[in-house]
């Protein structure tokens, strides 16, 4: 059956389809990446230059063509304070990241490890939630955080992720805790640890990809959640990125250079942080394995 | 016996109670953040409950029960216009999922083979998932402008007429449906980490039994991955239903009220206009649309999701 060509063959079959498979890859990620690339030459011109028939697709403007123009970036508008933005943006998300990855890992490994009455009702409750529209919440909290006087504050945007920081991220947790074998966390009961130590010699270290991806997805959640924000947040000086370059969008009167500038600095902290990340990012939820 | 019976139970007792203390959290969340607001938002559906009082004094006025008034009165506010924004979300949400599913099953599939760069081009593609909606939404509304926008260039260029995209009834919903696509680097990567557990002795006896790529696709890919495209599907047609930031960022529902999804309609009447009544009332069939999708999906499920044996 198996000659040596038809083994041959096949082998080069596989290049074949490998090499197509790359082509097509390479040519989507270019049009996956001209968006973001677009917008930053759009931020490097003059607004003038910006929507010329045909488009340059270098940044270079009419009237000095060698020169960038970097001095979008030094935003004119009051309406986009992009630093005090910056570290509103960073007041929410911290806190949500520790107190949400915190909350999470004690809850998965409540479901993951242990034994106690009730587990499967509270499980799928839980993940019942997943499927739950969060919009369908918004009214009840909204009256309940005015209530306690919270409107126009981070509290009612960071308070949540004191509880379990989202289903999917316990689901997630809850997976890779499981793929780590058990006889570990025996050996250390027996040597008379307890749960916490348990928790935290054996449990967190090594699922540390897993505690990466989870932080950068309530990163990710909770810089760019505009709807919440918009809801809870009024004053201007307590505005974030996104609000900010929403409001700016709002009111900008054919700045569109300066407009494109705010719009590279609300992508940049996301992308660095990213950027940084990434390896263990996405490997992390690969490795989750993400089963049933 | 019977005492190493006796300090097991106790042990368990242990466990158990160092169980809940873990899970204070998640008890917490999912009774205050979650469920209890669930119940509220119901009820809150069937009152007149408003903002502005409220928000001033912080003290609840008595809330007047109104019956079905709410329900009557969003199905047939012309203004409100509920019906049209039913249909644009669902257009929408079944738009988007059956698109994002499919590109990024397509894309995983090609990301999982041993190709050069394949690390990179897997952080390419998640990239658009991480930016800012809001900022991802302001982006696309300049390369999709009719006057000078990148994209219309292309079109002009490969011999189309140029489209409206964003600022026309017609393409404003598949407009945002591309943008979706364009954004839905998570798919691809839960959709990766399911390729990677398709069991590999399977594809390697189906290749020595002669099954070419096409056949082994079809027979031992497709069907082990039932699970993670329903996992998909299932949590893409939670988001899409919800979908927001386009019309609070750029669209403002327009134009006309081809984008006035269901969640925008809510926090429009709800929370600009102040009418929590209706705004409940609005999520409330919201919520019952939701659940009656997604219980179509289950029961679809059942005849095309192949189960492996020995599951938990």
């Amino acid at each position: 059956m198996f000659t040596k060509s038809g083994m041959q063959n096949k082998k080069q079959n596989e290049k074949f389809c490998n090499r197509l498979a790359f082509t097509v890859l390479i040519l989507i990620a270019a049009m996956v990446m001209l968006p973001i690339y677009w917008i930053f030459r759009s931020s490097l011109m003059g607004s003038l230059d910006i929507f010329i028939w045909p488009p340059k697709f270098l940044p270079m403007g009419t009237i000095n063509p060698s020169e960038w123009n970097w001095s979008n970036y030094t935003i004119r508008s009051a309406n986009f304070v992009f630093l005090r933005n910056l570290m509103n943006s960073f007041a929410i998300s911290v806190p949500c990241v520790i107190f949400g990855t915190a909350t999470a890992i004690s809850c998965a490994y409540a479901f993951a490890r242990l034994n106690f009455t009730g587990k499967r009702f509270l499980f799928s409750l839980c993940i019942g939630s997943m499927l739950l529209p969060t919009m369908v919440t918004l009214i009840p909290l909204y009256m309940a955080w005015t209530y306690l006087g919270f409107v126009d504050s981070y509290w009612p945007l960071i308070l949540p992720y004191l509880c379990g920081g989202g289903a999917f991220n316990i689901f997630l947790l809850r997976q890779f805790i499981r793929t780590i074998p058990r006889d570990l966390d025996e050996a250390a009961k027996i040597d008379g640890a307890g749960y916490w130590q348990i928790l935290f010699n054996i449990i967190i270290p090594s699922i540390r990809p897993a505690i990466i991806v989870i932080s950068l997805l309530i990163f990710i959640t909770t810089w760019n959640d505009l709807l919440q924000q918009m809801i809870y947040i009024h004053s201007a000086d307590k505005y974030t990125l996104v609000l900010g370059l929403t409001a700016f969008f709002g009111n900008f009167k054919a700045d569109f250079a300066g407009m494109f500038a705010a719009t590279v600095l609300t992508f940049t902290p996301g992308l660095i942080i990213y950027l940084v990340c990434q390896r263990y990012f996405i490997e992390g939820i690969v490795m989750t394995g993400m089963k049933n | 016996m019977a005492g190493k019976k006796k300090k097991k139970s106790l042990m368990e007792k242990k466990e158990q109670r160092a169980a809940y203390v873990f899970l204070i959290p998640a008890f917490l969340g999912l009774s205050l953040i979650t469920y209890i607001p669930l119940l509220a938002a119901m009820a809150i559906g069937f009152t007149d409950l408003r903002t502005g009082h409220f928000v001033r004094n912080r003290v609840l006025p008595p809330p007047r029960f109104v019956g079905f008034d709410n329900f009557v009165e969003i199905f047939t506010n012309p203004t409100i216009d509920f019906l049209n924004s039913i249909g644009v979300t669902v257009y929408y949400a079944l738009f988007a999922v059956i698109s994002s599913v499919f590109y990024s099953f397509f894309i995983a599939i090609l990301l999982n083979r041993k190709i050069p760069g394949r690390a990179i081009l897997r952080a390419i593609f998640y990239l658009p998932y991480i930016l800012p909606a809001a900022a991802v939404m302001i982006s696309w509304h300049f390369l999709l402008r009719y006057e000078g926008g990148l994209i219309n260039y292309f079109l002009v260029n490969l011999g189309f007429e140029r489209s409206h995209f964003l600022s026309a009834s017609e393409t404003v919903i598949p407009s945002l449906v591309m943008i979706a696509v364009w954004q839905c680097g998570n798919l691809i990567v839960i959709f990766l980490a399911g390729l990677q557990n398709v069991p590999r002795v399977y594809l390697e006896a189906a290749e020595i039994d002669g099954a070419n790529f096409l056949k082994r696709f079809r027979h031992i890919t497709v069907p082990c991955m039932t699970p993670i495209i329903f996992f998909n599907m299932l949590m893409s047609l939670v988001v899409s239903l919800q979908v927001v930031v386009p019309a609070l960022s750029v669209t403002r529902g327009g134009p006309g009220k081809s984008s006035m999804f269901m969640t925008f309609l809510m926090y429009h009447v709800g929370f600009r206009e102040g009418d929590l009544g209706k705004g409940s009332a609005i999520s409330f069939i919201f919520f019952i649309l939701a659940a009656i999708l997604a219980a179509i999906l289950f029961m679809t499920s059942k005849s095309w999701i192949f189960y492996e044996e020995g599951e938990d």
